[in-house]
């Protein structure tokens, strides 16, 4: 059963869609809670390094990510350590080229890579979401069977095949791993357009002859802005670890281009040899973006998430 | 044959201690109906489940509770264990939750005679029908293996009261049997339990917080307030000639078809907070007859048959 | 429950359906081939090629063809880079293997997760219960990639214990390091998962009407707890199964178990679509079974669930 209130003024479906929204004291309420969360503070600071050095670190570097060292090669294990005179700082790899240089790259590719997917797959994910939400009926079940044979299908298989059949650029990388990772989210915000969408200001909106589509952008998108928050700070390292297994592995992204998932192989590949830096500094970069990913994403989920409270 | 003394009950919180229940004394002999009366959060489910030992882990007790001589309080778990639904059992106050939804019913039946008369097989279940019998379940032989969701409110409620009449136990405390059911329900309900205590002897005691309930069934209320005793007399004399400004409250919050005046009226204000609790009476910031020294001291429960814990004499209420 | 089951297998038809036509054409549609390589084969030489695989059919003659021969025959067709081996042989060969060590990572999840899980709400905020945590963030951290690194770094480079990869007709000593590295952190998860429910559980109202029964704490535990909390367990690995299978690719490259993980790879390296597609294949019937396994189990257990079904 649904009342519907004829409202008078236009003002007033604005008025009330603008109070539920941007309850300014909310957002401010959140980002306080944040801030007191010790854990999630230091973890954003490293982060925001971390981009800083993959950003900016080459700059530092006396060697490009390419540049193979002639004057180590065949002595790798006894002289290809981390050594600040020849300006290796974190080394070189098995090919004699500098890891520092590439660590920086590896980095950028990962962050790059994660962050792009990540974001753009919630996107589309909660946008799906709400459509099936507002919209049900034959709508919803088209969406909702897409998501539930998604869900079944391995997604690294998924990936190796699709890397198989078209290259293995970057921007193939990123789009099977949106099109891998489109349901995220989806289901929550369904959920929430589907009570949302009684609410009176979208009636008030709807009566007053607002587009679907503006109502839906507009007005219930941005109410559900947390949850689409929440799910970008669980989707992004989820990315990250997609990203470096499928390099891992040695299909996803190519020499001489690097990302930390090919490093941590290469660095697994020769860590008989006893060259562990190789393997290290890789795998130290990859762990401390995941636990910051990880206490950020706690974080947010105490700060925002209306259960939690 | 249950003497409650000087009971008090109190939890550990992060915030400090939260009283719940203070300095509560009662007894019920067998075969005797004692009602206790509160509002929500007076305490009076704490009470009963500290007489079965089954408090949260953060309660701390004092003060005796003396069944058969024995203190249960200090009881330990596996001696406790051997009282439990065997001389005391109890009823919970919502069926939909009270019986566990991954077994059938016979079995959580079965395990009360199996753990303490040792009976099995034929035996037990011909004593689980005698009690789903009692509790007049219809067809109760065809749906022992059934769950507790394919059985409506009313029904698991009569599940629960069999299952704790199972070993004819010599008190059996309901708590609030009758809260979650619809009102014909209710007054099924409570004729069954009105029904099995002539039949089986036991002692009741009834917890509830609604005056209505009581009325035709228990002899003796007690009537409990920020987890003290407020009143406490024969039925008749709650009813007929309340003495407390409370028991007055509760009793105008009841409705009455033969009453003139057929409004209800509510108390305002709220239950005391237990984290601190008052130093007066709890009821006085709430109480239209409170005087100020209401607010500085505890008023002591009257001895006799009619107990009073009021520092204004009755006939001086208004 | 029989009805339901059939139904549900039915369900999985079409979808597999679907997913071999979608990677069949993907397959025909992809830039270059098993055959295109630098140094192009003469043109007779292409068309023998091309024609002993039958490629130079029509595109639905050849989908037809390979699913005629996948539905009667079981006969994924031959490999289009290893002459004189076919699919069949190398799932033949490799798949036992991947499922040894994958039953075996499976039974190390649920075994050791489960107990730890239970151990640490029963001891709420103790010492297990803080391992608990610790495992359950570290397990995050350091998927099986990173894992399995470490753990060969540990086990077999510093300390000689076990072998660092290979399979050895699948000696235990071959088996414990896959099947740990590929389940630890599922297995932190079912702990911690596990640990939640059962807390959630003991304080439900009808623990308390069986502790009101008089039953020892441990009868309480085993016969009313234990049940109703392992429930989002089970419906838990179904996930936690797509997962593994998925893991199993990268463990059998680092571990060179010769499981149908290295297969799968080396063939996307080769484009060798014949062996892509029948592994792909075979993970998603994997998948499928798994996840019905677990959908099944569950309705059998939950009582809810099998009374709606009836």
């Amino acid at each position: 059963m649904r009342t519907r209130k004829i409202m008078n003024s236009p003002a007033y479906a604005e008025a009330a869609a603008e109070e539920m929204i941007n309850s300014r004291s909310f957002w401010v309420d959140a980002r306080m809670r944040f801030f007191k969360n010790k854990m999630a503070v230091v973890s954003l600071t490293m982060l925001f390094l971390l981009a800083l050095f993959a950003a900016f670190g080459q700059v530092f570097a006396q060697w490009s990510y390419e540049e193979i060292d002639w004057s180590l090669l065949g002595k790798i294990k006894e002289q290809g350590g981390p050594n600040w005179e020849n300006g290796h700082y974190f080394g070189v790899d098995e090919l004699g080229r500098d890891l520092y240089a590439r660590v920086v790259q590896g980095s950028r590719v990962s962050l790059l890579v994660g962050f792009l997917a990540g974001i753009l797959a919630v996107c589309i994910g909660s946008t799906m979401g709400a459509i099936a939400g507002y919209y049900g009926g034959r709508t919803d079940q088209i969406i909702m069977g897409a998501f539930n044979i998604t869900l079944s299908i391995p997604y690294i298989i998924f990936f190796v095949v699709w890397q198989a059949f078209f290259g293995r650029s970057l921007e193939q990388m990123i789009l099977v791993m949106v099109i891998i990772n489109w349901t995220a989210g989806l289901l929550i915000v369904r959920g929430q357009v589907q009570t949302l969408k009684n609410k009176e200001f979208i009636d008030a909106a709807r009566m007053l002859g607002m587009s679907d589509a503006k109502i839906i952008f507009k007005h219930i998108l941005p109410n559900m802005l947390w949850v689409i928050v929440i799910y970008m700070s669980i989707s992004i390292p989820e990315m990250i670890m997609y990203e470096s297994l499928v390099s891992f592995l040695g299909v996803g992204i190519q020499e001489p281009n690097t990302s930390w998932g090919a490093l941590i192989s290469e660095g697994a590949k020769t860590m008989t040899f006893g060259t562990l830096w190789q393997l290290g500094y890789p795998a130290a970069f990859f762990v401390i973006a995941q636990v910051s990913l990880y206490y950020i994403g706690d974080g947010l989920r105490d700060a925002l998430d209306p259960k939690e409270r | 044959m249950l003497s409650v003394q000087d009971l008090s009950i109190r939890f550990r919180t992060p915030d400090g201690y939260v009283h719940a229940v203070n300095d509560v004394s009662f007894d019920i002999a067998a075969g005797q109906k004692l009602a206790i009366v509160g509002e929500s959060g007076s305490g009076k489910s704490q009470i009963a489940l500290s007489i079965l030992g089954l408090l949260a882990k953060n309660a701390e007790t004092r003060g005796r509770i003396l069944f058969e001589n024995q203190n249960l309080l200090d009881m330990p778990t596996s001696r406790i264990n051997k009282v439990r639904s065997k001389e005391i059992s109890i009823i919970f106050q919502d069926p939909m939750s009270s019986l566990n939804p991954y077994m059938t019913v016979e079995r959580q039946l079965n395990e009360v005679l199996e753990l303490h008369e040792g009976l099995r097989g034929r035996a037990a279940r011909a004593r689980v029908l005698e009690a789903l019998d009692a509790v007049q379940i219809p067809d109760a032989k065809n749906r022992l293996k059934s769950y507790p969701h394919e059985f409506s409110g009313g029904m698991r409620q009569r599940i629960v009261i069999a299952m704790a009449l199972l070993c004819r136990p010599k008190l059996i405390l309901a708590d609030e049997p009758t809260t979650a059911l619809d009102v014909t329900v209710q007054a099924q309900i409570m004729r069954l339990l009105d029904d099995i205590q002539k039949e089986y002897g036991s002692s009741i005691m009834l917890i509830t917080h609604d005056l209505g309930v009581v009325a035709g069934f228990c002899e003796e209320t007690l009537v409990l307030y920020g987890g003290r005793v407020m009143e406490r007399a024969e039925t008749r004399a709650i009813f007929n000639a309340p003495s407390h400004p409370y028991t007055r409250g509760l009793l105008r919050a009841v409705p009455n078809i033969h009453a003139q005046d057929a409004r209800l009226q509510s108390i305002p204000g709220q239950p005391p907070n237990q984290l601190h609790p008052p130093e007066g009476c709890p009821f006085a910031d709430r109480c239209s007859d409170s005087r100020d020294p209401c607010f500085n001291n505890l008023p002591p429960l009257d001895a006799g048959r009619h107990q009073r814990a009021c520092l204004r004499p009755v006939e001086e209420l208004s | 429950m029989l009805n339901y089951s059939l139904r549900r297998m039915m369900a999985v038809i079409p979808t597999l359906f679907i997913l071999i036509v979608i990677c069949f054409f993907l397959m025909r549609l992809a830039p270059g081939g098993p055959f295109t390589s630098e140094r192009p084969l003469p043109p007779a030489v292409m068309k023998n090629v091309l024609e002993r695989y039958g490629l130079d059919e029509p595109l639905y003659v050849q989908l037809w063809t390979y699913i005629k021969n996948i539905l009667f025959h079981f006969d994924f067709g031959p490999s289009f880079s290893q002459k004189d081996r076919t699919v069949n042989d190398l799932i033949a060969q490799g798949f036992p293997v991947t499922l040894t060590y994958g039953f075996f990572s499976a039974v190390f999840v649920l075994v050791l997760g489960i107990p730890l899980g239970v151990v640490a709400a029963l001891r709420h905020n103790s010492f297990w219960d803080y391992v608990m945590t610790g495992l359950a963030i570290f397990s995050q951290i350091f998927p099986n990639f990173v894992l399995a690194p470490i753990m060969v770094l540990l086990f077999t480079l510093s300390w000689g214990l076990l072998p660092g990869g290979g399979w050895n007709g699948g000696q235990w000593p071959y088996v414990i390091m896959p099947a740990v590295a590929l389940g630890t952190s599922y297995m932190a998860s079912v702990a911690r998962l596990t640990r939640g429910s059962l807390l959630e559980t003991l304080s439900a109202p009808y623990i308390r009407t069986a502790r009101a029964k008089g039953l020892p704490e441990r009868t309480v535990l085993w016969r009313h707890a234990l049940k109703p909390s392992l429930l989002p367990v089970i419906s838990y690995m179904g996930p936690v199964f797509v997962y593994m299978i998925t893991g199993s690719v990268f463990i059998d490259v680092f571990f060179s178990t010769g499981g149908i993980g290295q297969n799968f790879i080396d063939a996307a390296y080769t484009r060798d679509y014949s062996v892509i597609l029948g592994l792909a294949i075979l993970y998603s019937v994997l998948t499928f079974a798994l996840t019905l396994m677990v959908d099944l189990v569950y309705a059998w257990i939950d009582p809810k669930v099998r009374s709606g079904l009836k």
